[in-house]
């Protein structure tokens, strides 16, 4: 959740104009899981209509059947009046609706203009036209993204924004593009860099291409969308036409069908021994000259956007880097740089913020997931005992609410939610003493984001140390007890939540930029 | 009755995918048995039992370091490290049989640390790190013996020949220390912390390294292990023929990657594990000694256990995903 | 448009660890100058590229899968198979020469097909079966020299066949004939994997399969084709292998295997985007040529250099590994 900047009053061409596109009472059902239970969609020309959901509320089904991934059980899909076969994603390709995925899926080795002409390439009597699709993939990302990018260039090279844009650009390139959708674009950005993509997708809306916006990210759909449809159960629950900027509140209790209350936990800790200091910390270019402490019980937040040095401030605190300068001491004993495993041994558990790629391990089981960093205390001489671990495993996943409650279920088969509670359970089960919590959230639903809030609450009640870092300046507001502001690698301030608000928080970490809106 | 039967023509082509590996076997047993009925001798069992201990103790080192995420294409030349070393400390130092064995061992540990290194500290892909350890290996060798001959030695001490040809209680010594080897595997790779650790290491490294095990140091110990393992194959292979013939090892090769693979992907979730080696391992063994027996060309046999082993491999990994 | 800290990527450590395997070959080229004088004389420099034509040709295939695989060597693309399928149609194309009294067009047809046919069986086992390469490939290459010394009976067959004579011999325009034709077949690969749309499409196989499948690229057709290329370069390089040694001889492959390996990784370490490329895996054969030359006019033992490229090998992917690491 960004920041809340003074809303761009959806201009509305397109109010009372007829739906687009129209998915039409479609139902899906999985085994075991009525995923949607005619559920529908209109869409104009020209607007940007957001989908909002908790995980499970069926959302990303709705997209795939769209895509033509899912063949509905019941249900049309109407393209400015006529029928497209669902279930075939060639039919879907051909009608002119794209999907700009969450993922990037680019090939690092290619250059913008390979990568925006890949499967369409301009191709002459000698080979490719390189030079051609260069040019034209130019004055693509000019015209139509209004973006300036040199076809050349690597996508190594290029940063996640203009990646993105790239992403975005492939997908249109063919100039048959009538309907667009966005899957979560804003995930990887920072805050000027989702202004830049949100100017793009409104040269995009002002073509008159209809645009679904799915996001978890509640600030950005009020921002950027004319109307939202909300999901719960498979279901629509609510139409939000004209959404304005104060409606995320009323988005919530839609999506989640009940007022969830307050989401941070009453704080109920309090800071005793330093625990972790930093002193003098430097890894140039990212990051220089941090001093930082945490006392125990304390909750300490990191704000910073994305390259401010946040992430690699955070892997050298847990050992996965290394930095140039600079000590870490844990408990007045320095620890030294570079091992994970070291970290660990001085009572540091991390929950990463790649959670499918480093929080866990997918393929096996939850039991061995949460036993993974602490099977010495399940086991005698070296060999596990097996009715200990799962004990002590199911023991875990009970306090912790950990659904489904069987423990030899794959961590791959868990929601978001579950999965960062076993990361959580397996740094509980170490007896860890201080905790680096990286995007605790990311990719959680609101019912489960107030869960993880209270077991990070707890942690610190416990006695345990705590830093957070995080991109959603509200959840640091809302749950730290102080807030240290990185900007370009150095520590520009540290601020109580009782005496900063979100707007000052966002003014900070963006080093005193003013945050810019649609109409800016 | 008559779903029964309507079901028959899926449960035949299913059938084949889901038991492919096994119809295999049973084909080549039925086909040995029938070539030369004295296959299925009880003297032939023990026979393709002896057959099966060098390559299943490769093998077991290979399923460690598959385990982990790796591959070793090294362990030939681990297993000729260990012969040589303790043929040489025989022969040119006299050196007791135990000392032999213990400098054999060392041998071979010796190239799994070079892994190590390579992988661990040098950050090299085990599979180019390994196959540079192959060839550095293999041309020392030839440096070593002038261009590859054998290091022969007759008057081993009969300690150091019982390896090879001892029996205690009737039982073959060889396959004693194999049998040895594989429970220790077996309780180290399915039952210990150290397994747990290994296994989450090759299905997820980043991960394991973020819940703060030390990845690299267990890394470097599942080569050391493999590489020590293998060398204990080189001194019941220099035993029993009483010398050191250089690059001998990289015969097993093949067989140690192919058992391994076999193995994983009659697990459940396809994952490197001991009894699968041990089933890939007699399989290949039988398969061996089924075409000596047969009486075939030397280099047509070698052909159809090449073949073979392909199908295997094949249709195992068929029936693992049809499971899946 | 960025806020980021524009950071500078650590760019010392990587720009010398690029320039750690370049440094250590020309030095040691200019070692082999000083200590034998007539090695940079154009007689043994055309003598290196002769030498290199085998390699060279087997590492063409080899790019090409790994092109379309992806450069992780265990998931991504590897075909270990293209040195013994050469070796397999080398000695199909011999034994037909030799005992069979077949012409010569008959012969390398023969040896032709069961290279495709080889290739065709890879590309089988990887895309239906859903083996690994790595797995896949080694497998089928010892099946492949089972069978190639089933047709030789293991033993080596000379050829004095015009075709091969006149492959080894001939000349155009005062270039070796082989030079000539290795170079055509260069050009052919490179037009087609970095000039045209299907080499692109290849490309981005490799690079990001999930991005290929986005663009809407049948993915499995391409690694299928990597793999029948591979074997049709190693049909291709049997002829060069049969011509170096004026026959067949058991037991190159292995030689082959590891010189096709270091030429091809070689070339990745010294390409600006750090990849297999078509040209780089040439001129990686190229300076494996020259080092087996050059350390044989200095008189180094024979058994040494397996040694030393062994060695190389390590020391280029070593700082291609840390330069990679220094980029991301």
């Amino acid at each position: 959740m960004t920041a809340p900047v003074p809303p761009p009053t959806p201009v509305s061409p397109i109010a009372g104009a007829a739906d687009f596109l129209v998915l039409e009472a479609i139902s899906k059902g999985f085994p075991g899981v009525q995923a949607l239970d005619g559920a529908g969609l209109g869409v104009r020309a020209g607007e940007i209509h957001g989908v909002v959901g908790e995980n499970g509320a069926g959302k990303s089904t709705l997209i795939k059947v769209l895509a033509g991934i899912y063949r509905p059980d019941a249900g049309r899909i109407l393209l400015d009046g006529a029928e497209i076969d669902a279930g075939s994603p060639d039919a879907v390709q051909a009608a002119g609706i794209r999907f700009i995925h969450q993922e990037l899926n680019l090939v690092p080795h290619f250059t913008v203009a390979e990568t925006i002409f890949l499967g369409q390439e301009l191709s002459g009597p000698f080979g490719l036209r390189t030079g051609a699709m260069r040019r034209a993939a130019e004055a693509f990302l000019k015209d139509t993204l209004d973006t300036d990018i040199a076809g050349h260039r690597l996508i190594a090279d290029l940063g996640i924004a203009e990646r993105k844009l790239v992403q975005i650009a492939r997908a249109l390139i063919d100039g048959k593009a009538r309907v667009v959708v966005f899957d979560e674009p804003t995930a990887p950005l920072s805050h000027t860099e989702i202004e830049h993509l949100f100017r793009a997708i409104d040269a995009l809306a002002r073509r008159g291409i209809a645009m679904i916006y799915v996001s978890h990210y509640l600030s950005e759909i009020t921002r950027i969308c004319h109307r939202v449809s909300v999901l719960r159960n498979g279901r629509n629950v609510g139409l939000v036409d004209p959404v304005g900027h104060d409606d995320a509140d009323r988005l919530i209790s839609l999506m989640v069908g009940r007022d969830i209350g307050d989401l941070y936990p009453k704080r109920n800790h309090a800071a005793t021994t330093p625990w972790l200091t930093l002193t003098a910390l430097s890894q140039p270019p990212h990051y220089a000259d941090v001093d930082l402490e945490i006392r125990r019980g304390e909750i300490v937040g990191l704000a910073g956007l994305v390259g401010s040095g946040r992430e690699e401030l955070v892997d050298t605190i847990t050992g996965l880097g290394r930095p140039t300068s600079g000590r870490i001491v844990v408990d007045g004993r320095p620890l030294r740089s570079g091992s994970t495993a070291a970290a660990a041994d001085h009572g540091l558990a991390h929950v990463p913020r790649d959670r499918r790629n480093d929080g866990l391990v997918l393929a096996m089981n939850v039991a061995d997931n949460i036993n993974l960093a602490s099977l010495e205390a399940v086991s005698t001489g070296g060999f596990v005992r097996r009715s200990a671990a799962t004990t002590r495993a199911e023991q875990s996943a009970e306090a912790l609410d950990i659904r489904p409650k069987t423990v030899t279920t794959a961590a791959r088969l868990l929601s978001g939610g579950n999965q960062q509670k076993v990361v959580l359970a397996r740094g509980l089960a170490t007896g860890a003493s201080l905790f680096v919590l990286d995007e605790p959230t990311i990719g959680v639903d609101v019912g489960a984001k107030a869960e993880i809030y209270a077991l990070i609450e707890h942690l610190a009640a416990e006695g345990a140390a705590v830093l957070v870092s995080s991109s959603d300046p509200t959840e640091l507001l809302g749950l730290c007890d102080r807030i240290l502001v990185l900007v370009r690698g150095r520590i520009v301030a540290e601020v109580t939540p009782a005496t900063t608000d979100l707007d000052r928080l966002v003014a900070l970490t963006t080093g005193g930029e003013p945050a810019g809106g649609l109409a800016a | 009755m008559s779903a029964f039967i309507a079901s028959l023509p899926t449960l035949g082509r299913q059938g084949l995918a889901r038991h492919g590996f096994l119809a295999v076997v049973a084909v080549c047993f039925v086909g040995f048995a029938v070539a030369n009925p004295s296959f299925v001798g009880g003297a032939n069992l023990v026979n393709i039992l002896s057959g099966a201990v060098i390559p299943l103790i490769v093998g077991l080192g290979m399923t460690l370091v598959v385990a982990l995420g790796a591959i070793d294409l090294s362990v030939g030349i681990a297993l000729d490290f260990g012969s040589a070393f303790a043929i040489v400390v025989l022969k040119d130092y006299g050196a007791a049989w135990y000392l032999a064995v213990l400098i054999g061992i060392a041998g071979g540990a010796l190239i799994g640390l070079a892994n190590a290194v390579l992988i661990v500290r040098l950050r090299i892909s085990p599979f180019l790190a390994t196959l540079g350890t192959f060839f550095i290996g293999g041309s020392l060798q030839r440096i070593f013996t002038h261009g590859g001959g054998p290091i022969s030695y007759r008057r081993l001490p009969p300690e150091y020949y019982d390896i090879a040809v001892g029996e205690v209680f009737g039982i073959p010594i060889r396959i004693l220390i194999a049998a040895t080897l594989l429970i220790a595997y077996f309780l180290l790779l399915e039952r210990s912390t150290f397994g747990k650790k290994i296994h989450s290491i090759g299905l997820q490294s980043r991960a394991a390294r973020v819940a703060g095990l030390p990845v690299g140091r267990l890394v470097a110990i599942g080569f050391v292990l493999a590489g020590a393992t293998a060398a204990v194959g080189g001194l019941v292979a220099s035993a029993n023929l009483r010398m050191f013939t250089p690059l001998a090892g990289n015969a097993y090769l093949m067989d140690a990657i192919a058992a391994v693979f076999i193995g994983a992907s009659m697990h459940r979730d396809g994952r490197p594990n001991v009894l699968g080696t041990l089933t890939g391992v007699l399989f290949l063994s039988m398969v061996a000694n089924g075409l000596n027996l047969m009486g075939l060309d030397f280099n047509l046999k070698d052909a159809l256990s090449g073949l073979i082993l392909v199908a295997a491999l094949a249709l195992s990994i068929i029936q693992h995903r049809r499971r899946t | 448009m960025s806020t980021t800290l524009a950071i500078g990527r650590p760019q010392l450590n990587s720009a010398l660890a690029s320039v750690v395997p370049l440094a250590i070959f020309l030095a040691l080229l200019g070692y082999f100058g000083l200590r034998a004088p007539g090695f940079l004389e154009p007689a043994t420099l055309i003598l290196i590229l002769k030498q290199a034509i085998p390699t060279a040709v087997l590492g063409l295939g080899l790019a090409i899968v790994v092109i379309a695989g992806g450069d992780d060597v265990v998931a991504g693309g590897i075909d270990l198979s293209v040195p013994s399928i050469a070796v397999l149609s080398a000695a199909i194309i011999a034994d037909q020469l030799a005992s069979h009294g077949s012409s010569a067009a008959t012969a390398v047809a023969l040896g032709f097909a069961a290279a495709i046919a080889a290739g065709a069986a890879n590309a089988l086992l990887v895309t239906r079966v859903g083996m690994t390469p790595l797995l896949a490939t080694l497998a089928t290459s010892t099946a492949y020299i089972g069978l190639s010394k089933v047709v030789t009976a293991n033993r080596r067959i000379d050829l004095a066949d015009p075709l091969i004579v006149t492959l080894r011999d001939g000349t155009v325009l005062g270039l070796p004939l082989g030079v000539v034709v290795a170079t055509g077949l260069v050009a052919i690969a490179h037009i087609a994997v970095h000039r045209s749309r299907w080499g692109l499409r290849l490309q981005a196989v490799g690079g990001n399969r999930d991005a290929a499948e986005i663009a809407g690229l049948k993915v499995h057709r391409f690694l299928a084709q990597s793999f029948l290329i591979a074997g049709a370069f190693g049909g291709a390089a049997s002829l060069f292998v049969l011509a170096r040694g004026s026959g067949s001889t058991p037991g190159v492959a292995e030689t082959l295997l590891m010189e096709m390996v270091l030429a091809t990784f070689l070339g990745a370490a010294f390409s600006p985007r750090r990849v297999v490329t078509v040209w780089g895996a040439v001129l990686g054969a190229i300076l494996v040529s020259a080092l087996s030359i050059g350390f044989g006019s200095v008189g180094v033992d024979v058994f040494w250099t397996g040694c030393i490229k062994g060695g190389l090998i390590l020391i280029v992917v070593a700082a291609s590994a840390l330069a990679k690491r220094n980029r991301t």
